[in-house]
């Protein structure tokens, strides 16, 4: 696989909502090095009509509960750890701008 | 021990482990919070449950409600769980008081102990090494004696390989065995909820407790819960360890392969049957980027949530976006940010087949190698780490070498496969403790329990504490 560039990982981490610095953005690139290497012994393995996994079991654990509300959460204790809560709603800065 | 334990005075206990564990707190500085042990021993002398009084301590990803919650990371150091997780609930039926909160590498995500929000966690054997990680601070307060059940969890060896490092019993059991409705997630086709004891039959009693199906936690298994205590064997004869051979091959530490291949003649003689068992080289090496590219994946996913807006540490910003930005840069410590970018990379649909994709495809074949060589034994054993705990200073290893691919990381199978995997100390190189692995099939615990129990009476490494000397 290509080098990552450190536009990349700049990038990446803007859309992650990460602010990095250029120190520590080519730290992730040297990073990324060495993943590459090992990520070439991903692709000496065959994997042709192979199905992806995703979970360890087939066997079901899930299954359609009955249409009743259960398990609600009190909003006080939702709301408790809110940084800026007001008359139940979570506080936000300004959307549209004035 | 706690098994069959008859209490005289919980009051006693729990304020002799709380004062231990606080005593020893300037040197581990393994606990996040230490909690009001009031009330617990007062609900704890009413209780028949079968843990009535014992002091415990929860890996901080564990929520309790009413009580802080931080995952060792800054984002949550402010965090009040809101509700207790499955397994909160149930360890408070079976009588526990909960002493403390116990440091992580943040989220989960980290095999050492040095990357918790509140700093470094040391080894009770030597303060100058690494205690292991995720589940650092738990695994360092059960070999120190401060407690004798600690919970971790395990999303690719975090209770097995802290448990080698401090000599401990280190329990990851079935994938779905025991609920993980409020833990905090690392990467959820991997996570399990797993903990530490100092005995084997502590550690099968504490899954009598801990496991059973949740119709909170959708992953969760129906199948019945044992009776491991009751019905624990330790005898080995007609027993069929595997020896997984490309472990063996990649260490290169002769004490380790001393220790171990000692306790292999003692099980033969104890009337075991031993295979070494060889897996395809070439894809066992792939185990550790496979597990990087999923286990990132996961956790970029999972962690979107901790924006700053709804909970958690907020910086403000003059837009959503700033905020959230402020918020995570300023919550998430370097490593984790890494990890995040690495997910993100993986994500990327012009990556997903060759990368997600691909690691999701190997994963299969790894995991039916993994069950095809499990299929001819009982057990499957390797040593649990190459070699003694690292220096805390140590950052040498070579992370393309065998020993790293394989000896360091082939635990992680054990998180592919769901299978059942447990570490138990085998012995002590200069003073320091090292550890087995022992994997068995799905959902066969007590077959995994019952050969740690032969080995335990062969070792003798039951019942191990490094008291802190302060």
């Amino acid at each position: 696989m290509e080098r990552i560039s450190k536009n990349i990982v700049l990038s990446l981490a803007k859309g992650l909502m990460l602010r990095l610095s250029d120190e520590e953005a080519e730290n992730i690139v040297a990073e990324f090095d060495t993943l590459l290497k090992q990520l070439d012994l991903l692709d000496q393995i065959d994997t042709t009509d192979v199905q992806e996994m995703i979970y360890p079991f087939e066997e079901p654990t899930d299954f359609f509960r009955e249409d009743i509300v259960d398990h609600v959460l009190p909003i006080e204790d939702v709301l408790y750890n809110a940084p800026l809560e007001e008359e139940g709603y979570f506080v936000i800065p300004k959307v549209v701008k004035d | 021990m706690f098994a069959n334990r008859k209490t005289e005075n919980i009051e006693k206990e729990v304020m002799d482990a709380l004062q231990s564990a606080r005593r020893q707190q300037p040197y581990l500085n393994a606990v996040v919070s230490f909690l009001d042990v009031e009330d617990a021993i007062e609900a704890a002398k009413s209780s028949s449950g079968k843990l009535a009084g014992l002091p415990i301590v929860l890996k901080d990803n564990v929520l309790t409600k009413g009580i802080r919650t931080t995952g060792s990371v800054a984002i949550l150091d402010n965090y009040i769980g809101a509700y207790d997780a499955t397994i909160t609930t149930k360890l408070k039926e079976a009588g526990v008081v909960i002493i403390a909160k116990s440091a992580l590498d943040g989220l989960g995500m980290g095999g050492t102990g040095t990357n918790s929000h509140t700093g470094l966690v040391h080894n009770p054997y030597d303060l100058n090494r690494m205690a292991g990680g995720s589940s650092s601070g738990s695994a360092a307060l059960v070999a120190s004696g401060a407690v004798s059940f600690a919970i971790g969890s395990d999303t690719g060896d975090s209770v097995r390989k802290p448990a080698s490092f401090v000599g401990i019993v280190g329990v990851k059991p079935t994938y779905g065995r025991i609920s993980r409705y409020g833990i905090i997630p690392y990467a959820s086709s991997l996570d399990h909820v797993g903990y530490f004891t100092r005995s084997v039959e502590d550690a099968a009693l504490a899954l009598e407790v801990l496991a059973g199906r949740d119709d909170k936690d959708m992953t969760s298994s129906f199948r019945e819960v044992e009776s491991y205590l009751s019905n624990l064997n330790g005898d080995l004869s007609g027993k069929t360890i595997g020896i997984l051979g490309n472990v063996i091959d990649s260490i290169k530490n002769k004490e380790t392969l001393e220790i171990f291949d000692h306790l292999i003649e003692k099980c033969v003689t104890a009337g075991a049957k031993v295979k070494v068992i060889t897996m395809d080289h070439k894809l066992l090496q792939t185990c550790l980027p496979v597990y990087y590219i999923i286990a990132n994946s996961e956790a970029t996913a999972n962690h979107s949530n901790l924006d700053g807006v709804r909970f958690g540490m907020q910086e403000w910003g003059d837009s959503l976006e700033e905020l959230m930005t402020n918020s995570r840069t300023k919550g998430f410590n370097f490593l984790l940010q890494k990890r995040f970018v690495i997910g993100s990379y993986s994500l990327a649909d012009e990556n997903q087949d060759l990368l997600l994709r691909k690691a999701q495809k190997v994963r299969r074949l790894l995991v039916e190698e993994f069950k095809n060589t499990l299929a001819e034994v009982d057990v499957l054993v390797a040593p649990a780490s190459s070699d003694v705990a690292p220096l805390l200073t140590d950052k040498s290893a070579d992370q393309l070498s065998a020993r790293y691919l394989i000896a360091e990381n082939y635990m992680v199978l054990g998180n592919f496969s769901g299978y059942p995997s447990m570490t138990i100390p085998m012995g002590k190189i200069n003073g320091l403790p090292i550890g087995i692995n022992i994997t068995a099939k799905p959902f066969e615990e007590q077959v995994m329990f019952d050969v740690a129990l032969g080995m335990e009476h062969l070792t003798g490494c039951k019942n191990m504490v490094a008291e802190v000397i302060v």
